[in-house]
């Protein structure tokens, strides 16, 4: 029975081809971006899944409450927290401090091989982190290995590139910073590319310089902290001692309220309120909003096929009928229908397969991920597949299979079913209007996410961004002695217009903040960020002064410059106010010498902080350089030139403050881009999907058509009489979709500061796409029903 | 007796209104009997065949099929009917299109759960008898309108019914084609004992059958035996 099913399932699908081919065209493109998203959706939740102890590893966090001010967030922990959390809590099995750094690597000459100097990212950890986190280690202890002082471990790739062969890097040794040489003590394997710790250079924590700090009061987000809790111990149980922990070692009291929380080691690649080492979260919102992408993808597919069944249904009650009063049951029949669409299904999740291979590259390309998908990868992915099967196949075949097994076979055998008996005009007309609301409200999302795009990229942000490069700078005091030299060498060069040194860029997203006192022996209740730069940073970045004198040519502190977020913040209404006031900040004690206008320091999510700029040598970490627009590029290779004559042991790294900013929005160009796709993708969908309906609608009212024409109807009369009713359809569409577009769409701008306001161009535009899609499909198919023979039509029956 | 019928009525409310199509129809039908039914069009031979064969539920009456209440009957019941004791033809063949003529025939076999070495067996049989062993594989619109009838015939009787229910199974063919499936009817009813039920305009047609059944605005006129 179910063998014959098959061929009658097979020779249908080929008796109706077209429907056929528009059934698994759209299915399986709507499959293929599934199987996309889903891959993704595994990669990103595979994160730090391989630890033995995961469930009861938890990572210290930081975060300051202000009043009337946002939160603040910090990955880090005080440096003195780890040793007096070890001390203070019984419920913790094990905890480890861990410290991020920079700096050169070098690696001495050996026999055949260059010296190597490389600048890394590189960590100082307690021996206790590698029992924290079970590593396979290729060589050495975790505990022995990094319990002395001047050791490193080092992980395999890491070894080979430096020493050839991993085992060759034993017992020798690497310099850092050109300063100290760290003997290898041990080697373990590279963690998967689906991890938060990107470990590949481990100096011992007791090599650490600051590993005894006191002070409370300073975080980084460099010193993370671990803790393992001994089994049976839920992390509730820790908020107690936590919070008397917090009590005994906070006496200080600064403008915000300090607190810790255990962050479970599942949340740290989710958690964007909190960075990781790695550099990259995804938030489990993103996460939900590609899956809800992407079941409506598959909705729309699936509709298409609803839609085309129940649409062929008629032509297939004749065979129903038959097969009841030969003894079918109604349940044989169900099967039989579902066992089509399961065949259609496994049609179209085949090519879908093909489909996602092909895409899988560009995919790889576009996340920047460092890393490959695959489709073969993993056995969920195969249960995936399964499970879309199954689900498609009941989604999309369960209603038409219903309606069809339930035809009365008098009506069905004297071909007496009607459109209105399969399955219902008005399902039908439904399913297309919910398909028409998904494509507009993803047309109207697409077009008001390139416009805040392009809003962004072209906002001005109060200072000037182009042919800018930023050199980063040795900071260790020999190298400080040759600053000026450097920039006098390199304001020698042509092509250079301004030099400046600094810490930063105007706008970046590493901050300093710090408490401050204005006009008063009272910290303000407020933190300011710092900038460090010198007289030459207002002209380089083209700053703009609204009150006062800029920084006068000096190395060392001689006043502040504020800007007007500053000024607002204190109440202060006229900048010239602020000037000669006396601001106290990290011991000094200096008057306000100018007000600068507002300049975004960050990004565009965020609003201006307040913020004061003065001169300070020795924080000083690039050097802005401004270079004429031709010629930048020699011009660059000229300056690298420079730097290494001039810092021969260091490593000449420098970015282009456009390039920087345009990092900022990474996440919203990978979201422009996949609203650009996906949309385009149910567009494609619902355009096939009516194309079907419109051609099947044709042919039964063909006789009617006939009439018609024989009455007197013209050509243009039948094709409009065609579109209208579709054209209500999209039109109903689109007034359901608008509301919903609105509260998505208003929810992603509320995440920037600096926004467009929402006009009704999108949702016109988006109205004017599908009324026009609508129109040309309608048209394009009715043209040749309104032109097929009439006598043909009426020679029937 | 294979089918008693007591006042079986069927109507259309509308407004009101009552449309009869059938009234008081009170009959008996043997085993064995070849009845055919006739009348101008309108009738209701068409809807009493129908009710017969269970497709349509008269508005009152009384109706047994092999000593069984009908109207009582669930699904399930009916269908094992369908399964085991009736077999249709239609005017229009109604031969499914996607099915060769084999498979066409092999169908109501699957439904009965009949082994497969034996389907063969029994199709091969019906083939041979209806002299179609050739045309075997080739599909419904690849026939002409007396072949596909027979198709349709042998697809009724390959599943060995106790009575066949035709409705004008000569309504669509040439007079030649029809003699000859009028011809089969009569042989299977001598030599198998199949009861027949035809529903015809044709006066030749019925002759063909041993009892004659005539109706008219819904009321049993006449009901003759035909020697």
């Amino acid at each position: 029975m179910f063998k014959l099913n098959l061929k009658i399932a097979l020779r249908n699908l080929w008796k109706y081809k077209g429907y056929t081919a528009i059934n698994i065209l759209g299915l399986s493109i709507g499959l293929a971006s599934c199987i996309l998203i889903f891959i993704f959706i595994r990669y990103q939740l595979s994160y730090d899944k391989d630890y033995t102890n995961g469930n009861r590893i938890y990572r210290v966090v930081s975060s300051w409450k202000y009043v009337g001010a946002s939160d603040f967030f910090s990955q880090g922990v005080p440096r003195p927290l780890a040793p007096a959390m070890r001390n203070d809590f019984s419920q913790l099995e094990k905890v480890a401090a861990i410290q991020q750094s920079e700096g050169i690597i070098k690696v001495h000459p050996r026999a055949g091989a260059a010296e190597i100097k490389v600048s890394e990212d590189v960590y100082y950890a307690e021996p206790s982190f590698f029992e924290i986190f079970d590593y396979q280690w290729l060589f050495g202890k975790p505990n022995s290995a990094l319990s002395e002082p001047n050791t490193v471990v080092l992980s395999e790739k890491t070894a080979n590139t430096y020493f050839g062969d991993w085992r060759k890097a034993l017992g020798n040794s690497i310099n850092f910073d050109n300063k100290t040489d760290f003997k290898v003590a041990g080697i373990f394997r590279d963690n998967p590319k689906n991890s938060s710790f990107p470990l590949k250079v481990v100096f011992s924590y007791a090599s650490y310089n600051d590993r005894n700090s006191k002070s409370w009061g300073a975080v980084s987000s460099g010193s993370e902290c671990y803790v393992l809790l001994k089994k049976g111990v839920t992390v509730d149980q820790l908020n107690a001692p936590l919070e008397s922990f917090i009590k005994k070692y906070y006496v200080d009291k600064g403008p915000g309220k300090e607190e810790h929380s255990f962050q479970p080691l599942s949340d740290i690649h989710h958690n964007a309120d909190y960075g990781n080492f790695e550099g990259s979260t995804t938030p489990y919102k993103q996460l939900i909003g590609l899956g809800v992408i992407g079941l409506f993808l598959l909705f729309t597919a699936c509709i298409n096929f609803v839609n085309l069944a129940t649409a062929q249904a008629i032509s297939r009650s004749k065979e129903v009928g038959v097969r009841k009063v030969m003894g079918s049951k109604r349940t044989q029949l169900i099967w039989q229908f579902l066992s089509e669409t399961s065949m259609i299904t496994l049609l179209a999740l085949l090519l879908a397969c093909v489909l996602t291979e092909l895409a899988i590259p560009a995919m790889e390309s576009l996340l920047n991920e460092n890393s490959t998908f695959s489709l073969f990868g993993h056995p969920i992915i195969f249960v995936f597949l399964l499970a879309m099967l199954v689900l498609v196949s009941f989604l999309a075949g369960l209603y038409p299979a219903m309606v069809m097994s339930g035809f009365s076979p008098v009506l069905a055998i004297k071909n007496k079913v009607s459109a209105a008996g399969a399955g219902g005009v008005g399902l039908r007309k439904t399913l297309v209007v919910v398909q028409f609301a998904i494509t507009a409200i993803l047309i109207v999302s697409t077009l008001v996410v390139i416009q805040q795009m392009s809003y962004i990229r072209n906002k001005s942000l109060g200072f000037n961004t182009e042919s800018i490069a930023m050199v980063s700078l040795p900071t260790d005091s020999l190298s400080q002695l040759k600053y000026n030299s450097f920039k006098e060498a390199i304001l020698g060069e042509t092509g250079v217009e301004r030099v400046s040194f600094c810490n930063e860029a105007p706008s970046s997203l590493s901050s300093r903040e710090m408490n401050f006192a204005y006009n008063s022996s009272k910290d303000a209740d407020f933190q300011v960020n710092l900038k460090f730069a010198d007289d030459e940073y207002f002209k380089t970045f083209g700053l703009k002064l609204i009150a006062g004198t800029p920084l006068p040519k000096s190395d060392t502190l001689k006043g502040f410059l504020v800007n007007e977020t500053l000024l607002k913040k204190l109440n202060v209404v006229h900048p010239n106010e602020a000037l000669g006031k006396i601001i106290r900040l990290n011991g000094h004690k200096n008057p306000i010498l100018g007000v600068v206008k507002d300049f975004n320091n960050t990004t565009l999510r965020e609003a201006i902080s307040p913020i004061v700029i003065f001169s300070s040598k020795n924080n000083y970490r690039r050097l802005a350089i401004k270079l004429e627009a031709k010629g930048m590029v020699a011009t660059m290779k000229a300056v690298e030139k420079i730097f290494n004559h001039t810092f021969p042991n260091d490593i000449y790294r420098s970015r282009f403050i456009d390039d920087q900013l345009k990092n900022y929005y990474h996440t919203e160009q990978v979201m422009g881009v996949l609203f650009k796709v996906f949309s385009g993708v149910v567009i494609f969908i619902s355009f096939i999907g009516l194309f079907g309906l419109i051609s099947f609608v044709a042919t039964q009212r063909t006789k009617e058509i006939a009439i018609r024409k024989v009455l007197g109807a013209s050509h243009l009369e039948l094709i409009k009489m065609l579109n209208s009713t579709f054209l209500w359809l999209v039109l109903i569409a689109n007034m359901i979709a608008w509301p919903i577009a609105y509260v998505f769409i208003s929810k992603w701008l509320s995440n920037f500061e600096y926004r467009i306001s929402l006009s009704a161009w999108p949702f016109a535009i988006a109205m004017f796409i599908s009324m026009l899609i609508t129109l040309l499909t309608v048209t394009l198919r009715s043209y040749k029903a309104a032109n097929a023979n009439t006598i043909d039509a009426l020679k029937y029956e | 007796m294979m089918i008693e019928l007591k006042n079986i009525e069927k109507y259309y409310a509308n407004k009101g209104v009552k449309s009869y199509i059938l009234r008081h129809v009170t009959t008996s039908i043997k085993q064995g009997e070849f009845v055919s039914i006739m009348g101008p069009s309108g009738a209701g031979k068409s809807t009493l065949l129908n009710i017969l064969g269970m497709l349509e539920e008269p508005t009152y009456g009384e109706y047994h099929f092999m000593g069984e209440d009908i109207t009582a009957m669930n699904e399930r019941k009916r269908i094992e009917l369908y399964r085991n004791h009736i077999g249709f033809v239609f005017q229009a063949y109604h031969l499914i299109d996607e099915m060769t003529v084999a498979e066409n025939i092999e169908a109501p076999l699957l439904y009965k759960k009949i082994p497969g070495a034996e389907r063969k067996s029994r199709i091969a049989d019906v083939l041979d008898r209806f002299n179609m062993v050739a045309k075997k594989d080739l599909f419904p619109n690849q026939l002409s309108g007396g072949q596909q009838q027979l198709v349709g015939i042998a697809r009724a009787l390959v599943a060995q019914p106790s009575i066949i229910l035709a409705d004008e199974p000569t309504g669509n063919l040439q007079s030649a084609q029809a003699e000859q499936i009028m011809d089969l009817f009569k042989k299977l009813n001598k030599e198998e004992n199949i009861t027949i039920l035809q529903v015809t305009h044709s006066e030749k047609n019925a002759l063909y059958g041993n009892r004659m059944l005539t109706i008219e605005d819904g009321v049993v006129k006449e009901d003759v035996q035909i020697k």
